[in-house]
């Protein structure tokens, strides 16, 4: 019983007087630069990299993994009480999130988040615990074939996150398609629409479109309505959630902490796209659809659960395979090998104290966040009691820093005003944001997977078919696509 | 013929769509895929221009709230073109500037265009939060930020 | 009337300011000049060498451990910033470099790229517009395929893909014309491979080894340091690697190389630093002996050690021909290949 005896000793180096240290300055650490705008997970380890050089690894690590995941905790606050997302993986948080905050309950939304995000991330570490060696093999199971299968019924939800005309949300759709063809294809080297900017080579930045669209747009409305404030928007609310409340997260929690796991674990998928697919599901399950994207709790729990359910997800091809399955898990990788520690299929039995303890510590992470976030709480909503002339100064400036630390160039800022005014003028004229981001993130993935597949097929369709994930997949598309339009059929008879 | 607005959105889309139909033709091909870099944008093309005809024929389906944001008094029009060239303004002299230098005048009087009348608060406001931002970037998180003509 | 007094006072302001900006620059400008004409040169103000990548990749380290060890070791004593200026694989980094003419405090860190990149046609500034200052490190390339592949060595492997090029998938991170692609493509086609009939695939995000695990490609075109894991794990094989000689270490030292499989080629993944054009040789003396005490010193052996990187120091001079000739040899596939400008 190997792995039991590695479990034990991963609890004594999580809760050894080090090792809750570590975790506690690593999450201390990541939930704060997470709530600084354009700093999320990436810069969080990338920033620890060089403090942690010649420290013993498994404190190194264990703190590292906190930052990681406190950095995905940290990240929904600036989505629900500016809409102004700071990390991709909580775009999907703003889509309810905010609303809820507008209508006074922003003490409320921050609880649920938390309260989400801290049993997301606690039932994953258990599945982590229990499955992870098993789970190698499913990590490794998505061929090209499987991949495109999966952006696309992850596309098929556009529809569902339109606000009426089903025409402008897929138009909105289409257009974040054709944003995402911009820069270099990497199947051919061709440089698609970059007019011979070398700005536009690698194409544009996530966090440019999302602050675009939502932060900028926002900032636009706000100042149109400067004036007519309803008190609403600045309370605060209580904390407290109802019965009622703990009703509906019950569904969507459990639902999303499994799927977004899930999702987590297969390379390349990752916290964004479990937070979108955990959205969708939840809307299109829901009795009351309807109540999406007007401050539903259920469609701010699942995107919360589901982003820190896949961010413990994506340690598994991390420390299992080696496999750094994202930006993110690649500077994770990066950081192992900087104290010497190759993750791989050997770490589990030749450094059982690094693999079991990171996966132990990660439950003391987890309750570290919550018991630092809820008390915080009161005082980050506080935000909201800025005068509004000045919030919308401030809220400028940090979708402004956020997009210059990624590449420290002024012409994504441009791009970033650019993104506002058409994120204004799509809100004026009613076409919705969502389908927008969603195929900017699905559609570069999803058009790569699809031509990786023909390449290796020498061109053959059947490549889809033949591949078992992807055929599944595909049919239950389909069938998401199919079973709404017989419902609209139907009542058309009736 | 552009009675509607849908009508009106959908010609635009349309000459879009064509534009970059145009610049997706001229797309270099690459001998060894089977599907070329061309192949998905020309979907997307012709894709918009079906769903911008689709929207010119479609029944305006809006809500009487959508319709209302669409009511904008002309003062804000002009707030909002203010605020735009501010934004413009300081994006185009960060790196000139530096970041503190440019962020606090920036709030400063942005903050007191869109109205907001406690100078005092305002000024203290809009020192203490860039240098603190700044300090924090570069020193605590060693993230450059642009210097500009500030001595440190 | 009185909503337009901030209005008024921002431009205002922002234009003194913007005036007394450019003439600190131009006075900044003038000082620079005539103190880099003694031989003895040393810096006089803090170091900025550029990563034109985000940070956390191949280049942010290379840069973030060099300045460490500098600053560390006592070697240089002015202060080193690392700045990320990432965009265009480099070419926004770059084309900013190119822009400090003649400055002795900027550098920047590249590899390959900053030949492939040119060479097809994604960016204007190429290394003969640099100042080469020094090589230090250096990294190869390794062809693996999975554990239970047919493949024993790369012989077998080029034999197949002569036979039938349509069943053999490679994959690798970088785009077709870069340098995954183009460090399998030149030692097949020294084994007599018909390159254009190779198949290619690009998987960003570090997928490519989870394709080669599954089974939908053969062959993984990675550099060295990323496959000695898997192999120690038993997962994938190496066929070779395209170093000159056997790599040193566990493990590495089992590698076959494709030279003493009969293929006479090499590829380097060479790292080094370049400065802006114009750099006065002065300066360029300074740093090239700096960088040779930080080649030699301990502290970076141990770093080297522990990413599995080899050392290469080159000065100047013979850093700069190295490069010629890689250039050329890289045009000449790329032309075959019918790729590039």
């Amino acid at each position: 019983m190997g792995s039991i005896e590695g479990i034990l000793t991963g609890f004594q180096v999580a809760f050894s007087l080090e090792g809750i240290l570590f975790v506690m300055i690593g999450v201390f650490v990541g939930t704060f630069i997470g709530m600084l705008p354009g700093l999320g997970p990436i810069s969080a380890i990338a920033v620890m990299i060089p403090i942690t050089f010649g420290m013993d690894p498994t404190p190194a690590l264990v703190m590292m993994a906190g930052v990681y995941y406190g950095a995905i905790f940290g990240g929904s606050t600036s989505s629900i009480l500016l809409n102004a997302p700071g990390v991709s993986g909580a775009v999907a948080t703003a889509f309810d999130g905010y609303p809820m905050a507008q209508q006074g309950k922003a003490g409320k939304a921050l609880a649920i988040a938390a309260i989400c995000s801290f049993i997301g991330g606690t039932v994953s570490v258990v599945l982590l615990m229990l499955l992870a060696p098993l789970l190698s093999s499913v990590a490794i199971s998505f061929g090209p074939p499987a991949y495109f299968a999966l952006m696309l019924m992850g596309l098929t939800a556009i529809s569902s996150l339109s606000e009426g005309s089903t025409i402008k949300a897929l138009i909105s759709a289409v257009a974040g398609f054709i944003i995402v063809t911009i820069g270099i294809d990497a199947q051919t080297g061709t440089q698609r629409f970059t007019f011979g900017n070398v700005n536009l080579l690698e194409g544009l930045d996530f966090l440019v479109i999302a602050l675009g669209l939502f932060a900028l747009a926002e900032v636009c409305t706000l100042i149109i309505k400067r004036k007519d404030l309803s008190q609403d928007t600045h309370k605060l609310g209580s904390m407290r959630l109802s019965k009622k409340d703990f009703n509906e997260m019950k569904g969507p929690v459990t639902r999303q902490s499994f799927l977004g796991f899930i999702l987590g674990v297969l390379p390349g998928a990752g916290a964004t796209i479990a937070s979108f697919i955990a959205y969708i599901t939840e809307k299109k399950i829901s009795k009351n659809p309807e109540e999406f994207g007007k401050g539903s709790v259920k469609g701010l729990a699942a995107p919360e659960t589901a982003n820190n359910a896949a961010t413990s997800g994506a340690f598994v091809p991390l420390l299992s395979l080696g496999i750094p399955g994202s930006g993110t898990t690649a500077v994770m990788l990066g950081a192992f090998l900087v104290l010497g520690v190759q993750p791989g299929p050997l770490l589990m039995t030749d450094r059982p104290e690094i693999f079991w303890g990171i996966i132990a510590s990660m439950y003391i992470g987890n309750v570290f966040l919550l018991v630092l976030n809820l008390p915080l709480i009161p005082y980050f909503a506080k935000i909201l009691k800025i005068p509004r002339p000045l919030l919308i100064s401030l809220v400028i400036m940090f979708s402004i820093i956020g997009v210059y630390a990624i590449s420290f160039n002024t012409f994504d800022l441009y791009m970033l005003l650019l993104f506002g005014v058409v994120g204004f003028l799509m809100r004026i004229f009613s076409f919705p944001a969502p389908p927008f981001i969603l195929a900017f993130i699905l559609g570069g993935m999803m058009e790569q997977a699809f031509r990786q597949s023909l390449t290796i097929s020498n061109g053959n369709l059947m490549v889809f078919v033949n591949d078992p994930i992807a055929i599944s997949l595909l049919i239950v598309a389909l069938l998401s696509f199919i079973f709404p339009l017989i419902r609209v059929l139907r009542k058309r008879k009736g | 013929m552009l009675k509607t607005l849908n009508q009106r959105i959908s010609v635009i889309l349309v000459l879009i769509a064509a534009g970059y139909l145009i610049l997706a033709f001229q797309l270099p091909s690459y001998p060894y895929a089977p599907v070329d870099a061309d192949l998905i944008p020309m979907v997307l093309g012709f894709l918009l221009i079906i769903l911008a005809v689709c929207l010119y024929f479609s029944k305006d389906s809006e809500t009487e709230e959508q319709k209302a944001r669409r009511d904008i008094p002309k003062k804000d029009i002009g707030a909002l073109l203010a605020v735009f060239t501010f934004i413009l303004l300081y994006i185009m002299l960060l790196e000139i500037l530096g970041f503190v230098i440019i962020t606090c005048v920036f709030i400063f009087f942005c903050s007191w265009f869109l109205g907001y009348k406690k100078h005092i608060t305002n000024l203290i406001v809009s020192i203490v939060f860039p240098l603190f931002m700044y300090i924090m970037f570069t020193e605590f998180l060693r993230i450059s930020l642009p210097q500009g003509i500030m001595p440190f | 009337m009185k909503k337009l007094i901030p209005l008024i006072a921002m431009m205002f302001l922002l234009l003194i300011a913007a005036a007394c900006a450019d003439e600190e620059e131009a006075s900044g400008s003038g000082d620079s000049g005539d103190t880099a004409e003694s031989s003895d040169w040393a810096p006089e103000s803090p170091i900025e060498i550029v990563a034109p990548a985000g940070a956390g990749g191949g280049w942010d380290t290379t840069a973030r451990m060099v300045a460490k060890v500098f600053t560390e070791e006592g070697i240089i004593d002015e202060s080193i910033g690392v700045v990320n200026k990432a965009g265009g694989g480099g070419a926004v980094g770059w084309a900013y470099i190119a822009g400090q003419d003649g400055s002795p405090h900027n550098m920047f860190v590249a590899s390959p790229p900053l030949l492939f990149i040119p060479l097809n046609g994604q960016s204007e500034y190429g290394h003969e517009d640099f100042t080469p200052i020094a090589n230090v490190i250096a990294d190869y390339a390794a062809f693996a395929v999975a554990a239970d592949a047919k493949w024993d060595n790369l012989n077998e492997l080029f034999d197949d893909m002569k036979e039938d090029p349509s069943s053999i998938t490679v994959v690798g991170t970088s785009s077709p014309g870069s340098m995954d692609h183009i460090q399998f493509v030149q030692i097949a086609k020294a084994a007599g491979v018909d390159v254009t009939k190779i198949k290619y695939v690009s998987d960003q995000d570090g997928v490519g080894l989870t394709q080669l695990l599954n089974g939908s490609v053969d062959v993984f075109s990675t550099g060295v340091s990323e496959t000695v894991e898997q192999v120690k794990a038993g997962t994938i094989r190496v066929l070779g690697v395209t170093s000159e000689e056997r790599l040193e270490g566990e493990v590495l030292e089992d590698f076959p190389t494709a030279i003493e499989q009969g293929i006479d080629e090499t590829f380097v993944n060479w790292r080094g630093f370049f400065g802006p054009p114009n750099m006065d040789e002065a300066a360029i003396a300074y740093y090239e002996k700096k960088f040779k005490e930080l080649s030699d010193s301990e502290a970076f052996a141990e770093i080297r050690g522990q990413f599995g990187w080899d050392e290469m120091y080159m000065g100047s001079e013979e850093y700069s021909q190295f490069l010629d000739e890689e250039k050329e040899n890289i045009q000449t596939l790329l032309d075959e290949l019918g790729l590039g400008e």
